[in-house]
């Protein structure tokens, strides 16, 4: 405990040192500005600001991709509060009774309540990140290729189980995302797949140029094609927070930070599931029930807590197992790796220090949105008012220069294009993006995990379902998929149904 | 049920479902697909005299990832044919044409951007000529009122951009521009 504490000051001490810190307001500014702007991602945020990090000290570079996430996630309520539209997918259940503040004149009442909500929901979140990496790393330790193999699988699974309103097509999202990883040079014997005698393909699809096509590009043609949003609250009221709505809804926010850092912590699932889980669960409990949905502050707190705990939740699995537990997550495992840093179980014994580094920036990140919470609001709407005309090509050439600088290759703003156009024709097709992306980042695992462990048993599969946790990982991902079978989901319902009344009779 | 539980994910894209006709022609692109990724994959070299076992041959994971994705496409080509997917006129009207034109202008303007202009013009050239474009395309509908104005302020900020991303990126943060 006192080593925990001794190195999460280390960590402060770390990122005030030098002056790292002034880097955590213009990255959180940023953050916010992308996150409140529709059409503009944190996946997004995230990618497109690794490039500006390429020449920095990897702490700062870290540190830089945290604020941006923390502040995006936040920021997406701004849009959700004023325009009725989230500006990250994260903050769609915060449209649902924030907007309604709004137009009763409540809109600084509901930003503040955001800002207090999204404030608790990443300190929550970072705290269980203390507690937990360490512990989940150490437990991770003994993970081998077998293991390995099946957490990315249930990681593929869930996210496509869970992600999109459509399992099959998020489980065939996630295969896609673990076919493009497989292009290039193998590990084995350097062979290259699917080249063509290309030297460029035989390099591999670079991950930075996929999810700036698919978050990016795809983003940019989306937002162009439907009718232009206009800001409709003007006249904003008081917008700081009240403590009232702290103490009266305490129990909504424990509960709500708890369910978001618990559904980052799954691998893929991400931010807008937590706010719509926790905005499910503080219905579902809430005495003002009938309120929910025309303006209810418990409805808004929740929804914001869940998002924003579930930013420290997903680093969770990035630090221990170096699995991405959400969609920007999954960015920021990437420049972690560009980085030099390798996240996953050996992180707790090579440096664990670094998890500590990582709860501290995340702290600093939150207490920095608290500051520009509570002053940025108008700018903020100014910045809302931007013409997408005048935008969306602003964005494009930030995308282009993201895909090109990782490698210099010309080739990389090719695969950005690609990757753009597929992904606009899969989201249009509805098929989730988020497996999608945890296919692209898990597919080298699962692929060296594979092959590792088949050479390891001598040709023997049984290694993957008698090793007691590669049993248990692999009935859940079983269960997982048995349970997105619609035929099973109404079996499983009335099995349950018929127990129950069963209990109850015998009762 | 609440609306939470009945709400889809944005990450889903937009709620309405795609029609089964799109779904079943969707399901034969990735059957095709599947079927080429597998066969592709039976073609490349096991390596057997490296490894003794051939089991690190580089097709096994690609033909594992092909083999799944060509029977997910059977079930989801399965599913459209039950939704009503092979009945005639079961492909919903596309997006409305103004929305397609929107969409198909943005694409060629991006696509001549970045596969055209970059590499071949000076990079601050080429993004002020692909942001002056965009805007003032996409603002023209609005009208002759004003339409001075909007061009000098889209060239305005056309050459903005070019000069403050070279700044940013290149003279800031040290990222090499195309």
């Amino acid at each position: 405990m006192l080593d925990a504490l001794g190195m999460l000051g280390a960590g402060f001490g770390h990122a005030f040192q030098g002056g790292v810190v002034l880097h955590a307001f213009w990255a959180t500014l940023v953050g916010i500005i992308i996150g409140a702007l529709p059409g503009l991602t944190a996946t997004m945020g995230v990618a497109l600001l690794t490039t500006l990090t390429f020449s920095m000290a990897h702490s700062t570079a870290i540190l830089v991709l945290i604020c941006v996430y923390v502040g995006a996630i936040y920021g997406g309520s701004r849009s959700a509060i004023l325009l009725n539209i989230p500006g990250t997918p994260a903050s769609a259940a915060s449209t649902l009774d924030g907007f309604p503040l709004a137009r009763q004149g409540l809109a600084g009442r509901a930003m503040g309540i955001s800002t207090t909500g999204s404030w608790m929901g990443t300190l929550f979140g970072a705290l269980c990140l203390a507690v937990l990496a360490p512990a989940v790393g150490e437990f991770a330790l003994g993970f081998q290729s077998y293991e390995m193999f099946w957490v990315a699988m249930f990681g593929i699974v869930i996210a496509g189980s869970l992600s999109g309103g459509d399992p099959l097509k998020g489980y065939i999202a996630g295969f896609l995302g673990l076919f493009v990883a497989t292009v290039g040079q193998e590990a084995n014997h350097a062979y290259p797949r699917f080249a063509f005698g290309s030297t460029d393909l035989a390099g591999g699809l670079g991950l930075l140029p996929v999810l700036v096509g698919v978050f990016g590009v795809a983003e940019v043609l989306n937002s162009m094609r439907g009718p232009a949003v206009q800001a409709v609250a003007s006249k904003i009221d008081s917008i700081l927070p009240r403590p009232s709505d702290v103490l009266r809804y305490w129990r909504t926010i424990f509960r709500s930070g708890a369910i978001g850092t618990f559904i980052g912590a799954m691998p893929g699932l991400g931010e807008d599931i937590a706010a719509w889980t926790s905005y499910a669960a503080a219905k579902r409990g809430s005495a003002e029930r009938e309120k929910f949905g025309k303006g209810s502050v418990e409805g808004l707190m929740a929804a914001e807590t869940g998002e924003s705990a579930c930013v420290p939740g997903a680093i969770i699995p990035v630090l221990t197992l170096a699995v991405p537990g959400s969609a920007p997550a999954a960015v920021l495992m990437a420049a972690m790796m560009i980085h030099g840093l390798n996240p996953g179980p050996m992180l707790a014994i090579s440096s664990p220090e670094f998890i500590y580094q990582i709860v501290a920036m995340l702290i600093i990140a939150d207490m920095v949105k608290l500051f520009y919470g509570l002053v940025l609001v108008r700018p903020l709407l100014w910045v809302l008012l931007i013409p997408r005309e005048r935008l969306m090509p602003v964005v494009f050439v930030l995308c282009t220069v993201g895909a090109f600088a990782i490698t210099s290759r010309l080739f990389d703003i090719w695969v950005m294009l690609g990757a753009g156009l597929v992904g606009f024709v899969l989201r249009e097709l509805r098929f989730p993006m988020a497996p999608l992306v945890l296919g692209i980042v898990l597919g080298d695992l699962l692929d060296k995990n594979l092959l590792r462990g088949l050479v390891l048993s001598d040709g023997d599969i049984t290694p993957f379902f008698t090793r007691p946790i590669s049993a248990v990982l692999a009935t859940a991902t079983l269960l997982t998929l048995l349970l997105s079978i619609p035929a099973v989901q109404a079996g499983w319902g009335r099995g349950r149904a018929a127990l129950r009344g069963r209990l109850r009779r015998a009762g | 049920m609440s609306e939470a539980d009945t709400a889809a994910s944005p990450l889903a894209g937009e709620r309405e479902p795609v029609s089964p006709r799109a779904d079943l022609i969707t399901a034969a692109v990735l059957l095709a697909f599947g079927l080429g990724v597998v066969a592709l994959s039976l073609r490349m070299p096991t390596f057997v005299e490296q490894s003794g076992t051939g089991l690190t041959a580089p097709g096994i994971v690609p033909g594992f990832h092909g083999t799944v994705i060509a029977l997910l496409s059977i079930l989801l080509g399965l599913r459209a044919a039950r939704r009503g997917g092979l009945r005639a006129g079961g492909m919903k009207a596309g997006g409305a044409g103004k929305d397609l034109g929107r969409l198909l202008t943005a694409a060629v303007l991006g696509v001549i951007y970045a596969a055209v202009l970059v590499g071949r013009l000076p990079f601050w050239l080429a993004t002020a000529l692909f942001v002056f474009a965009f805007t003032a395309i996409f603002e023209w509908p609005r009208g002759p009122q004003g339409r001075i104005r909007r061009l000098l302020e889209a060239a305005a900020i056309a050459l903005g951009t070019g000069w403050a991303v070279v700044l940013i990126f290149e003279d800031l943060f040290f990222v090499r521009l195309p």
